[in-house]
């Protein structure tokens, strides 16, 4: 019988839109642990009702007003400094 | 801390498969430990008996069969995805270890790499 | 409290205007550097190649990113690399590859210069974070 891994705690960034496979493939990888941060055709995700999100979710400001999704409240708006810092917390990083 | 390069895209519609190749290659070269995954439609690149002359491309066969002797330490393929794609141990190319946990394939390597 | 300044290698594999990898990645880039962290050096792969050519020519009024991204670079002495196998395939060619390949021109913008995926390798050994900007598509 395999012994449990232990994971390292896990920043996922993902830029891709629902609907794309890695989008899938991303949220099928996520432990326990781990931060998803939404960037680019990510926050999509956000309006995206068939999308069950995880709880530990944030979502990058700039990409949500692009994309007049401003208000939305399925997850944290963050800024990009947001983002270095969480780059700096965790110290395994998956762009996907 | 071993390099896990992802190749989830199908082979010549694309280059990004042959640039995580390149990707792999290069980290055998000085020595770091690599492998690969193939997911999704990127299975496809495992396909036995693929003939690209016609759409004027080279076949990665020969590279993948050369891993192994260049120090890439393995080739996983997702076994779900295989199955999507009908890839079994008929015409699967050899020398890939079907992963039935994808999960614990990504979790086993530090980076997680794709190359586009 | 400051957090420890950490080493970082900034991979950008999409293209500009195809892509939003250079836009997010010269955010991120920015603050980074506010923050006081160190970018290593930025590696320009696959499509990505393209942030470093020096014909790009956009209309005046949108952003011209490899101009942006050759200001912050050269502001703050970020070495950068365009792979080489993906640059001679797309285009995107030094004065050296020219005169080798008896090319009809050079187009690399200044300060990025022409390198290996041995760069790449480095920074994925040696950096602290290594993170991509890829095209979404």
């Amino acid at each position: 019988m395999t012994p449990p891994q232990t994971v390292t705690p896990t920043l996922h960034i993902l830029n891709k839109a629902p609907g794309h496979p890695r989008f899938e493939a991303c949220l099928q990888s996520l432990s326990e642990a781990d931060l998803l941060v939404l960037t680019e055709s990510g926050v999509l995700a956000l309006a995206d009702h068939s999308v069950a999100l995880p709880g530990a979710c944030r979502a990058v400001k700039a990409d949500l007003q692009a994309r007049a999704l401003g208000d939305q409240t399925r997850a944290q708006a963050i800024d990009y400094a947001d983002l270095v810092r969480l780059t700096t917390d965790y110290s395994r990083i998956i762009s996907w | 801390m071993s390099t896990l390069i992802v190749i989830d895209q199908p082979p010549y519609g694309s280059w990004a498969g042959r640039e995580a190749l390149d990707m792999v290659f290069s980290l055998a070269a000085f020595d770091q430990p690599a492998a690969l995954l193939f997911t999704g439609a990127g299975v496809n690149w495992l396909r036995q008996q693929q003939a690209p002359d016609a759409i004027g491309q080279k076949s990665v066969e020969k590279n993948l069969s050369a891993a192994p002797v260049f120090g890439v330490e393995e080739i996983f393929a997702d076994q779900a995805s295989c199955q999507r794609f009908d890839l079994g141990p008929d015409n699967l190319v050899s020398g890939v270890t079907l992963a039935a946990n994808l999960q614990a394939v990504l979790n086993a390597h530090r980076h997680v790499t794709f190359a586009g | 409290m400051t957090p420890t300044p950490l080493s970082y290698t900034l991979v950008i594999t999409g293209a500009p205007w195809s892509s939003q990898a250079p836009q997010s990645a010269l955010a991120f880039a920015r603050e980074l550097v506010t923050a006081g962290h160190r970018v290593d050096r930025v590696f320009l792969y696959g499509e990505g190649v393209l942030l470093a050519s020096a014909l790009a020519s956009p209309p005046s009024d949108e952003v011209h990113w490899p101009r942006q991204w050759a200001g912050f670079l050269t502001e703050h002495s970020v070495p950068a690399t365009v792979c080489i196998a993906s640059a001679l395939r797309r285009g995107i060619i030094d004065d050296t590859e020219q005169a080798r390949y008896e090319l009809p021109a050079s187009n690399l913008l200044a300060p990025f210069e022409v390198a290996g995926l041995g760069d790449w390798v480095e920074g994925n050994l040696k950096s602290d974070r290594i993170i991509y900007f890829h095209g979404s598509n």
